[in-house]
């Protein structure tokens, strides 16, 4: 795990068959992308303190950063911190994802921030421009919305935005180069 | 209105004694006077919806409570609902297994309310979904709705009463009494002179009489694990959002309810003064222009700071002012003392300087309000209030007078400089294009023990030629006045002592 290996680290990425992801994404570190994950072009994955693992189906859009953070003041870890995020997530445009474990269903609105301390669970949506600083475990279904950062429990979790991830597969290959598959997944029958 | 030199650097004073920026400012093209929010009429003109734009007469407006029956406020975060359609929920109840094959059968489209910010749904607070995209909607109930019909019922009758007795009171009965009236006694004096009650008030019957409120002691007592349990805000709701309906104020989150939203009224603004309007919108909720918009910042000139030195007491230091002529005619600007006194002149076709008052202004005609008396806010002539700021700076103003040619929207594109055609004082007039001119001035901050760390004040009197247009349409001579202001500057901080 030293810094000075681009070339090894551009090895490490890994996109299941099936991922749309952009060229002109940015992608550094050890990142396993997972089938019928949308990554935007500008979108940043970082994983900068351990790999990073994305699951299925999830939407990145432009401007959106999930980094795998080293804790501060820490420059070199010697365990690697293993950043997971679920399937069906949607990171909206500029928001920033540090949590160390997404789970499924979640929706980062715009200028949403959640630091590494936090884990999200499944069905959360942080609203536009709400922030978590706080090492927490969100509970399911929790909305954060408004410049209070008001908290509520949803009665239903958002739905998988299945339209919207077909509508940019279909897309977004007639407009932008994409990286190619490296691995083959055998997809799960049940997702 | 926003205006793109806030904060407020440049105060302007308002007849009414209000210091406010140009850009929150009417001027009275009747009484040449500026007026300010504070010192108008304000009237409802329309009461529309914000989200629909329904516009609706006055006396439906009072029957619907001031509130829409077709759009809805979010209980949780207060924007707007929007309603969204879906299939009938993927989840039916579980309870009947019959219901589950019904909805299998026929895919109904249902609509229900949602919240965009907060995805709030009406499916959060259990209400069903409804089969038609507006309407339908169950309203909730207020608990006290009966009482308060009650004590509504019951004021209307002491409102009709109060009436039959005013009307009484105009043609006097009492014959016995009206004899005095001559005598300039009227009937209740003379009662109160023989030592008698005043007119007996008549009785109300007991049974009008709702009910007076129960004062009571006893209440109910916290449930049993208000210390012992932990307490869940997420499901809590907020002292807003209880407040955002006072008659029902539920304290859990599932309790909230979707409100109407609350009507907005255009508003038409009077001169306190002549009850000409200041501003009158466009009667459509669709329109935002104006009929009648008599903006300050059309008639009085508009003072800028350019530049300003840093200051230091006891130092003079140097002031760029821009000054600008929104009129289309010429003007005469003069800057002059602060204790100038402010009432406007005029020069009578004789020649001679008098002031300018009611009388002789020009105006249209006597009182412009065509409501009936007894609804129209009665004007009320206030003194204007006193003044608070403390100058904190000597300002060296110039002697000449500053001319400034009318605004022209061409000009802005003409490259050529015209500043030759104007005799200016070059130590003055710093800088001239088309309406507009940047003159120089100087400020001497003073020690001012008691205002430290406060910026420091500078005030003058603007004094500016205004003509009179509103006499043209009665085919007489636009008629030239000199109008005052007083304006206050905050310059900044003092940064030291020279
Ligand atoms: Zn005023
Ligand atoms: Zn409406
Ligand atoms: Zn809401
Ligand atoms: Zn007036």
């Amino acid at each position: 795990m030293s810094i000075s290996a681009p070339v090894n680290r551009r090895s490490n990425l890994k996109i299941a068959a099936g991922a749309v992801v952009c060229e002109e994404s940015i992608l550094k570190g050890d990142i396993t992308i997972g089938a019928r994950t949308v990554i935007h072009p500008k979108a940043s994955i970082v994983a900068e303190a351990g790999p990073i693992i994305i699951g299925e189906g999830n939407i990145i859009e432009e401007m959106a950063t999930i980094v795998n953070r080293l804790p501060p003041n820490i420059v070199d870890s010697a365990t690697p911190a293993l950043q997971i995020i679920g399937n069906y997530n949607v990171f909206e445009a500029d928001c920033t994802c540090e949590a160390s474990k997404v789970g499924d269903n979640n929706i980062l609105e715009n200028k949403a921030f959640v630091t590494r301390d936090v884990e999200l669970t499944n069905g959360c949506v942080i609203g536009a421009a709400c922030s978590l600083i706080e090492p927490e475990i969100v509970p399911e279904n929790t909305i954060v919305f408004g410049s209070q950062c008001h908290r509520r429990e949803m009665n239903d979790k958002p739905y998988p935005q299945i339209g919207q991830l077909e509508y940019l597969m279909r897309v977004l290959p007639s407009y932008h180069h994409l990286r190619k598959a490296n691995i083959k997944v055998k997809s799960d029958p049940a997702t | 209105m926003a205006y793109l030199f806030q904060p407020d650097y440049v105060r302007y004073v308002c007849s009414c004694g209000s210091l406010k920026p140009i850009s929150k400012m009417y001027f009275c093209r009747h009484c040449l006077k500026i007026r300010c929010g504070y010192c108008v009429c304000h009237e409802a003109d329309s009461h529309y919806c914000p989200n629909c734009m329904e516009n609706l007469p006055s006396a439906e407006v009072r029957l619907k409570k001031n509130k829409c029956s077709n759009c809805f406020d979010c209980p949780c975060c207060f924007q707007t609902l929007c309603t969204r359609a879906g299939q009938a929920p993927l989840r039916p109840p579980a309870s009947s297994a019959d219901a589950k094959q019904d909805v299998k059968a026929t895919p109904k489209k249902v609509y229900y309310l949602s919240c965009s910010l907060c995805r709030w749904t009406s499916r959060d607070a259990g209400i069903p979904d409804q089969y038609v995209a507006t309407g339908g909607w169950p309203e909730q109930e207020n608990p006290n709705s009966t009482r308060i019909s009650t004590l509504i019922d019951f004021h209307k009758v002491l409102a009709s009463k109060e009436k039959q007795e005013q009307q009484r009171k105009k043609f006097p009965t009492k014959r016995t009494f009206l004899q005095y009236e001559k005598f300039g006694l009227t009937s209740a004096m003379v009662r109160k002179r023989a030592g008698k009650p005043l007119e007996p008030k008549s009785l109300i019957q007991h049974s009008d009489q709702p009910a007076p409120a129960v004062a009571n002691e006893e209440v109910d007592d916290l449930p049993a694990g208000i210390f012992t349990e932990a307490v869940d805000i997420t499901k809590i709701t907020t002292l807003e959002q209880r407040l955002q309906h006072p008659d029902v104020q539920a304290e859990k989150i599932n309790e909230l309810r979707p409100q109407h939203k609350q009507f907005l009224v255009k508003r038409s603004q009077r001169c306190r003064g002549c009850e000409h309007n200041v501003s009158k919108p466009e009667y459509s909720p669709q329109s935002i222009k104006f009929k009648i918009q008599l903006a300050a910042f059309y008639h009085v000139p508009e003072i800028r700071i350019v530049t300003c030195e840093p200051l230091r007491v006891g130092v003079a230091s140097e002031l760029l002012l821009k000054i600008c002529n929104p009129t289309q005619h010429q003007t005469q600007i003069s800057l002059l003392p602060l204790d100038t006194p402010t009432t406007p002149t005029t020069v009578t076709a004789s020649g001679e300087e008098q002031e300018l008052k009611r009388e002789n202004i020009q105006m249209g005609s006597e009182s412009p309000n065509l409501l009936p008396l007894a609804v129209r806010q009665i004007s009320v002539t206030e003194d204007p209030k006193p003044i608070t700021v403390v100058s904190g700076a000597e300002i060296a103003l110039p002697e000449c007078p500053l001319f400034l040619p009318p605004r022209d929207d061409a000009a802005e594109y003409d490259e050529t400089n015209d500043a030759s055609h104007f005799q200016d004082d070059k130590k003055v007039v710093v800088w001239r294009k088309g309406n507009k001119i940047v003159v120089r001035l100087h400020v001497t901050p003073f020690a001012n023990e008691q205002n430290k760390g406060e910026p420091v004040i500078v005030g003058f009197v603007l004094r500016h030629g205004y003509v009179n247009t509103l006499a043209t349409l009665e085919h007489k001579a636009p008629q030239k006045s000199e109008l005052n202001v007083q304006l206050f500057l905050t310059l900044g901080n003092l940064v030291g002592t020279a």
